[in-house]
C-alpha cells in the first residue's frame, strides 16, 4: 500500500541548507497502523505531508497504492490524493462557516456525490453526533470538533487515512475516546492508518512504529 | 452548482458581508446617481419644451417652405406656424402699434396658453389655462391695450382689411420668455386670417416661427425629422432648442448634474476601496480553506474554476441586490424633493440599470479577482505547517488593476477627462504621501513614544511594528476622508454660486420704453411702494447703417437681427458692475475729443455681426447720423437681473437725441398690482416680467441642493463604509493580541486606551493626509469643471485631522470592544 524508499528532505535557509529527514525507508500493507513518533522537530510532520503526496522530498521515492507519487506532477497527486488519502489534523481544520453536517458533506459534494449529505449524516451518526449535526464549529467542544472532522475523514472512504497529532489539542479523557473511534472506524473501514503522534500508548496501538530522531529513522518495527 | 452553495454558505458564516455590502453600494451609488440624472433631465426635456411651446422651433426671415409642413405631415409630426411683427391696430379714431403674433391652429404644442376674460388681474381664480389659440375672426389682447384703445372685451378692433372681436386678454404665453424686442402690446390672432387681413405683402418685416414636436411617429421618428431639417437649413433659419430656451434653469440644472456626477465618481471609488480592503481580508481567510481543499484532492484549476464562479455569482447577485437598493434610494431621493418637484419624472430608460450592472461586475474584476488570484497556488501543506503561505499577488499588480477599474468607470460614467483625472489624481497623491510621510510619522510615533506612558508606547509599537498593515488602512482612511472633503467643498461653493446668483432681492421686473415726461411720474409710483430701482438707464433707439463706409448688404440684414431693427445705445462714465472688458481700452484710457465716437460692444454680439476693435460703424437715430469706432469689447453679466446694453458710448454724445428710460426692481408677489396700475396709467411702458422665470429657477435650485444633500449622505455612508472595512483588516489580530493582555490581567482601560490612541493617531494622520489629496483635487475640479476661481480651504486642514481622529477612533474601540467584554476564551476560540 505504502513503500517508501530512501526519501531525504533538505531546505535552504539563509544559514545554508537544512537536513530534515535522511534515508528513510517504509513499506505498510493494506489494513496496517503506523505511529510515527519523536520529539518536535525530529521531522514527524514533514515525512506525514511526503507520505501523504502534500510536500515532495529532495530524494527517494514514495508509492501510494502502487503509485509513484513522487514522478507526478501537482496535478497528478492531487488526483491520487482524492482517490487514496484521507486527513485528521491536529488543529481540526474545520470550516467556521459551516455546519458540522456541511463540513463532513463538502468533500464528498466536491467529488460529485450525490448523497453527501446522507452519507455524512451517517458518518456524523457514527461518531456519535446525530444530535448536532446542525450545529456550527463554534458550538462544539474541542472533543466534538476533532469528532467531526474523524467523521469528515471517513466519510470519502479513503484507502488510507494520515493523521496528524489527532488528540495532541484534546485532554486525556477525550483523547481517549477520539482514540477508540479512530481504532474502530479504521478496523471497520480496513483502512490503512498514518498518525503522527507524542502519546506512547496511542503509539502502542498501531501495528508498526517508526521513531524519528533529527530527522533519522531510529527504529522501525512492529509495536510491542 | 456547488460553487453557488459554497458562495450561499459563507454568506451565510457572515465572511462574505464587508464585499457584498461594498459592492451592493458601489452599484447602488451608480445607479441611484444616474438614474435620478437620467430623470431630471427627462423631465427637464418635456418642462423646457414648453417654454418652447414646441420640442423645436426653426426661426426664419422668411416664409416657412410649404415643403416642410408637407414632410411634417408625411413623417407624422406635428407642427405650427407662427408669424411675429409690429402692425397698427385701430379702434375709432384710436390707434397703438401692437406686437401680432399669428398662430396656426394646434399652436401651443407644448405648455399652456393662460388667458382670463379680467383684464389686469392677478387672481389665480379667474385665470384659465388653454392649450388652444385664437379661432379666426378673434383676437386675444395684452391688457394694456384696453387702455390704449379704450376698449373693452367683446370690442372688434381693425387690423387691415379685417374686423377682429377681442374676446379674452392674454396673461402668458408659453413662449414669451426671450421675446424682449416686443415694445408694442400683444395681439393674438388666427393664422387663417392673415390673407384676409393683407397685411403681410413681400418686404414686410416678420419672424417666422415652425413650431414641432413629438407626434404619432413617436420620439424616434421626430428625432429623424428634426435632423433632416437641420439639413435643409440656410443662413435665414435658426434652429432653438429646449435648452437654449431655457438657458437659466439648464445651467442650474447642468451643474446639478455635474455635481451629481462628481458624487456618483466619489462614491464609486470610495465602494471600489472598501471593496478592496474587504476582498483583502477576505483572501486572508480563505488560505486556509483553500490548503484543505487541496489536501482532499482538489486541483488548482478546479479550486480556481470555483473562486472565479463563486466570484461572478457574488458579482451578479451583489450587481443585481445593488440595482434594487439603488432603485429605492433613488426613490427615497425623489421623495424627499417631492415638495418642490413642479413636475413629475418620468420614467428612466435602460442606461442607469447597465451602468449599474457594469459597475458591479468591473469592481469585482479590478478589486476581488486580483485579491484572490493566487488563493489556487496555495500549498496543501499549509493544513500542516502554518508557516507555508502563499504570496498574494503583489500590491503594486493588484493597485493597477483597481486602478484600472477605477479609470475606466470613472471616464465611462462622468465622460469628463478632467473629474476623472482630478479624483485619481487627488487619490494617488493622498496614496503616495500616505506611503511616503504615513512611514515617517509612524518612525517618529515610534521613537518619541518611547518617552510617554505604556499605553502611547505600546500603541506607537503596536502600528510601527503592524507598519504595513497600517499604511493600508491609512490609505483607506485617508481616501475615504479625502473623497469625502472634495464633495463637501463642491458642494458648499457650489450652493453659495447659487444662493448668490438668486438673491431673495434680485431684480425681477424690468420696465423699459420710459419716455422722459413719464420718468418723474414712474418713479413716483415706485417710490410710493418704497421698491428700489437697480438705477434708471437712458436710451436712444438708432439703426447701424454702414461698417467702414460700406453699406449693410441685403446679405448682412438676413444674417443678423441687429442689423435689421433698432438698437437701444445708452451711455456711462464707469464701466457697469458685472461687466469686464475682453478687448480694448475704456473711456479714461482714450482720447475723446475726436469727431468720431468711441463706442463699446458686447464681445459675443461683436463676433456675430464681424467687427472687432478699430471696425467703424456709422448709426442713424431718428434720421441723424453719426460716426462711432468700436474701441473695446466687453463681457457681460446676465445673472445678476440689473440692465445691460451692447452698446455704450461716453457720456456727453447721445444725451440730446430723442431718448427713453429703463430700470429693472424688485416687486415682492403682495405688491404686484403695481404693475397693473402703472400699465393703466402709462399703456406705452413696457414691462418684462420676470419673477415667474426666478421662481422657477430657484425651485429647481432648492431642488437640486437639497437632492444634493440626500447624495451626500449617501456619499458619507460608503466613507463609513470604507472606514469599517480597514478597520476590521487588523482586527483579528488585535482581538486576538488584547485577549492575551486580558489572560495576563491587563486593565480594560489599558487595553481599550491601547486601541484609542492607535486608531485615533491612524485617523489623525490619515486626515492630515487626505487634506493634501483633497486640495489638490478640488483645484482641479473647480478649475476645470466647474469654472470657478481657485481658492484654498483652511478648514480643510482642520477638519480633516479631527474628523479623521474622531471618526476612527470611534470606529476602532466600538469595533475593539468586544475584546474587552467577552471572556478572553470566547473570543480567542471566535478567531
Amino acid at each position: 500500500m505504502i513503500e517508501v524508499s530512501n526519501i531525504s528532505k533538505q531546505v535552504t535557509t539563509t544559514e545554508g541548507t537544512l537536513s530534515i529527514l535522511q534515508e528513510i525507508n517504509l513499506s505498510l500493507a493494506a489494513g496496517e497502523s503506523l505511529a510515527i513518533v519523536g520529539p518536535s522537530g525530529s521531522g514527524k510532520s514533514t515525512l506525514l505531508g511526503i507520505l501523504a503526496g502534500l510536500d515532495l522530498p529532495s530524494s527517494g521515492s514514495v508509492s501510494l497504492n502502487g503509485q509513484d507519487i513522487t514522478a507526478m506532477d501537482e496535478e497528478g497527486r492531487a488526483a491520487v490524493r482524492a482517490q487514496t488519502v484521507g486527513f485528521v489534523f491536529q488543529s481540526f481544520h474545520l470550516l467556521p462557516g459551516l455546519t458540522a453536517l456541511e463540513n463532513v458533506a463538502l468533500p464528498l459534494e466536491l467529488q460529485g456525490d450525490k448523497q453527501a449529505l446522507q452519507t455524512a449524516a451517517y458518518y456524523l451518526e457514527r461518531v456519535g453526533l446525530d444530535h448536532r449535526i446542525s450545529h456550527y464549529p463554534r458550538q462544539l467542544s474541542g472533543g466534538e470538533q476533532q469528532r467531526v472532522a474523524v467523521a469528515r475523514a471517513f466519510a470519502c472512504r479513503p484507502t488510507i487515512l494520515f493523521a496528524d497529532e489527532p488528540t495532541g489539542n484534546l485532554d486525556t479523557g477525550t483523547g481517549e475516546k477520539i482514540n477508540d473511534l479512530l481504532f474502530n472506524l479504521n478496523k471497520e473501514e480496513g483502512t490503512t492508518l498514518v498518525l503522527v503522534t507524542h502519546e506512547h500508548n496511542l503509539a502502542a496501538r498501531c501495528g508498526q512504529r517508526m521513531v524519528l530522531a533529527a530527522g533519522r529513522q531510529v527504529t522501525e518495527g512492529s509495536a510491542a | 452548482m456547488q460553487a453557488l452553495k459554497m458562495l450561499l454558505r459563507t454568506w451565510r458564516g457572515g465572511q462574505l458581508s464587508l464585499i457584498i455590502w461594498s459592492l451592493v453600494l458601489a452599484v447602488a451609488v451608480v445607479t441611484s446617481v444616474s438614474i435620478l440624472a437620467e430623470r431630471i433631465e427627462r423631465a427637464l426635456t418635456a418642462e423646457s419644451s414648453s417654454f418652447l411651446a414646441a420640442d423645436l422651433v426653426v426661426r426664419s426671415s422668411r416664409a416657412i417652405d410649404p415643403l416642410w409642413i408637407q414632410e411634417a405631415e408625411r413623417q407624422q409630426v406635428r407642427g405650427a406656424r407662427v408669424l411675429s411683427f409690429a402692425s397698427m391696430v385701430y379702434y375709432d379714431a384710436n390707434m397703438h402699434l401692437a406686437s401680432i403674433k399669428a398662430v396656426e391652429t394646434g399652436y401651443p404644442l407644448k405648455g399652456l396658453l393662460r388667458r382670463t376674460t379680467s383684464p389686469f388681474t392677478s387672481d389665480i381664480k379667474l385665470i384659465e389655462e388653454v392649450d388652444f389659440g385664437p379661432v379666426a375672426g378673434e383676437a386675444w389682447v395684452d391688457a394694456r391695450l384696453l387702455p390704449l384703445l379704450d376698449i373693452e372685451l367683446g370690442d372688434e378692433i381693425e387690423l387691415g382689411e379685417i374686423r377682429l372681436k377681442v374676446t379674452q386678454v392674454v396673461v402668458e404665453e408659453p413662449d414669451s420668455a426671450g421675446t424682449y424686442g416686443a415694445i408694442g402690446a400683444r395681439v393674438l390672432m388666427n393664422h387663417s386670417d392673415l390673407d384676409a387681413a393683407g397685411i403681410i405683402v413681400p418686404g414686410s418685416r416678420v419672424t417666422h416661427r415652425y413650431l414641432m414636436a413629438e407626434g404619432a411617429s413617436g420620439a424616434d421618428g421626430f428625432a429623424g425629422f428634426s435632423a433632416w431639417i437641420e439639413s435643409e437649413l440656410d443662413i435665414h433659419d435658426r434652429l432653438i432648442t429646449p435648452d437654449e430656451a431655457q438657458a437659466s434653469v439648464a445651467e442650474a440644472m447642468d451643474e446639478g448634474r455635474r455635481f451629481l456626477l462628481l458624487a456618483g465618481s466619489v462614491g464609486v471609488v470610495l465602494a471600489g476601496i472598501a471593496l478592496a480592503l474587504a476582498s483583502h481580508h477576505f483572501a486572508a481567510g480563505q488560505t486556509q480553506q483553500v490548503a484543505l481543499l487541496k489536501s482532499w484532492g482538489i486541483s488548482a484549476s478546479r479550486v480556481r474554476s470555483l473562486y472565479m464562479q463563486q466570484s461572478l455569482w457574488l458579482g451578479v447577485g451583489g450587481s443585481l441586490l445593488g440595482l434594487l437598493v439603488g432603485y429605492g434610494f433613488s426613490e427615497m431621493l425623489i421623495y424627499v424633493v417631492r415638495e418642490w418637484l413642479p413636475i413629475s419624472l418620468p420614467i428612466a430608460g435602460p442606461r442607469p440599470w447597465i451602468t449599474g450592472m457594469a459597475t458591479g461586475l468591473l469592481c469585482l474584476g479590478g478589486f476581488t479577482l486580483p485579491a484572490l488570484w493566487h488563493l489556487p497556488t496555495q500549498s496543501p501543506l499549509a493544513v500542516l505547517r502554518q508557516d507555508v503561505q502563499v504570496k498574494p499577488v503583489s500590491s503594486l499588480v493588484r493597485g493597477l488593476f483597481g486602478v484600472g477599474a477605477v479609470a475606466s468607470l470613472l471616464l465611462w460614467y462622468s465622460k469628463n477627462l478632467y473629474l476623472s483625472l482630478a479624483i485619481l489624481g487627488g487619490f494617488a497623491l493622498t496614496a503616495l504621501a500616505t506611503i511616503v510621510i504615513g512611514l515617517a510619522l509612524l518612525r517618529a510615533g515610534k521613537t518619541y513614544g518611547q518617552k510617554m506612558g505604556s499605553i502611547w508606547r505600546l500603541a506607537a509599537s503596536n502600528l510601527w511594528r503592524r507598519k504595513s498593515q497600517s499604511i493600508i488602512q491609512m490609505v483607506g482612511f485617508s481616501g475615504a476622508i479625502a473623497l469625502l472633503m472634495i464633495m463637501a467643498v463642491v458642494r458648499t461653493s457650489l450652493i453659495d454660486e447659487w444662493r448668490w446668483q438668486l438673491a431673495d432681492d434680485a431684480p425681477n421686473h424690468f420696465l423699459i420704453n420710459v419716455a422722459p415726461y413719464e420718468l418723474e411720474g414712474v418713479r413716483t409710483m415706485v417710490n410710493e411702494q418704497n421698491l428700489e430701482t437697480a438705477g434708471w438707464y437712458s436710451m436712444v433707439r438708432g439703426r447701424m447703417t454702414q461698417i467702414n463706409g460700406q453699406e449693410i448688404s441685403e446679405d448682412q440684414r438676413d444674417r443678423h437681427e441687429s442689423f435689421r431693427r433698432e438698437l437701444n445705445l445708452s451711455w456711462t462714465q464707469d464701466l457697469p458692475e458685472g461687466n469686464e472688458l475682453t478687448a480694448g481700452e475704456w473711456w479714461d484710457k482714450l482720447d475723446l475729443s475726436g469727431d468720431i465716437a468711441p463706442v463699446s460692444l458686447e464681445d459675443q454680439l461683436a463676433g456675430e455681426l464681424g467687427l472687432s476693435i478699430g471696425d467703424q460703424v456709422t448709426f442713424s437715430v431718428g434720421g441723424l447720423v453719426f460716426e462711432a469706432r468700436v474701441t473695446s469689447t466687453r463681457s457681460l453679466n446676465w445673472d445678476n437681473m440689473t440692465p445691460n446694453f451692447y452698446f455704450l458710448f461716453p457720456e456727453g454724445l447721445l444725451e440730446n437725441y430723442p431718448r427713453t428710460n429703463m430700470t429693472s426692481l424688485y416687486i415682492p408677489p403682495q405688491q404686484k398690482l403695481l404693475v397693473n396700475d402703472l400699465l393703466r396709467k402709462y399703456p406705452t411702458v413696457q414691462v418684462i416680467e420676470l419673477d415667474k422665470i426666478i421662481e422657477r429657477i430657484r425651485t429647481i435650485v432648492s431642488q437640486v441642493t437639497s437632492g444634493l444633500e440626500v447624495m451626500t449622505l449617501l456619499i458619507l455612508s460608503c466613507g463609513v463604509l470604507v472606514m469599517f472595512a480597514a478597520v476590521s483588516l487588523s482586527m483579528s489580530e488585535r482581538l486576538q493580541e488584547s485577549a492575551i493582555l486580558r489572560t495576563l490581567g491587563s486593565s480594560r482601560r489599558l487595553i481599550l486606551g491601547i486601541q484609542l490612541v492607535e486608531f485615533t493617531v491612524l485617523g489623525v494622520m490619515a486626515g492630515l493626509l487626505a487634506a493634501i489629496g483633497a486640495e489638490a483635487a478640488v483645484a482641479m475640479i473647480q478649475r476645470f469643471m466647474f469654472e470657478l476661481p481657485f481658492a484654498m480651504h483652511p478648514w480643510i486642514w482642520l477638519v480633516g485631522p479631527v474628523a479623521g481622529g474622531l471618526l476612527v477612533g470611534a470606529l476602532g474601540v466600538g469595533y475593539s470592544r468586544k475584546a474587552v467584554v467577552q471572556p478572553p476564551l470566547e473570543v480567542l476560540k471566535s478567531l
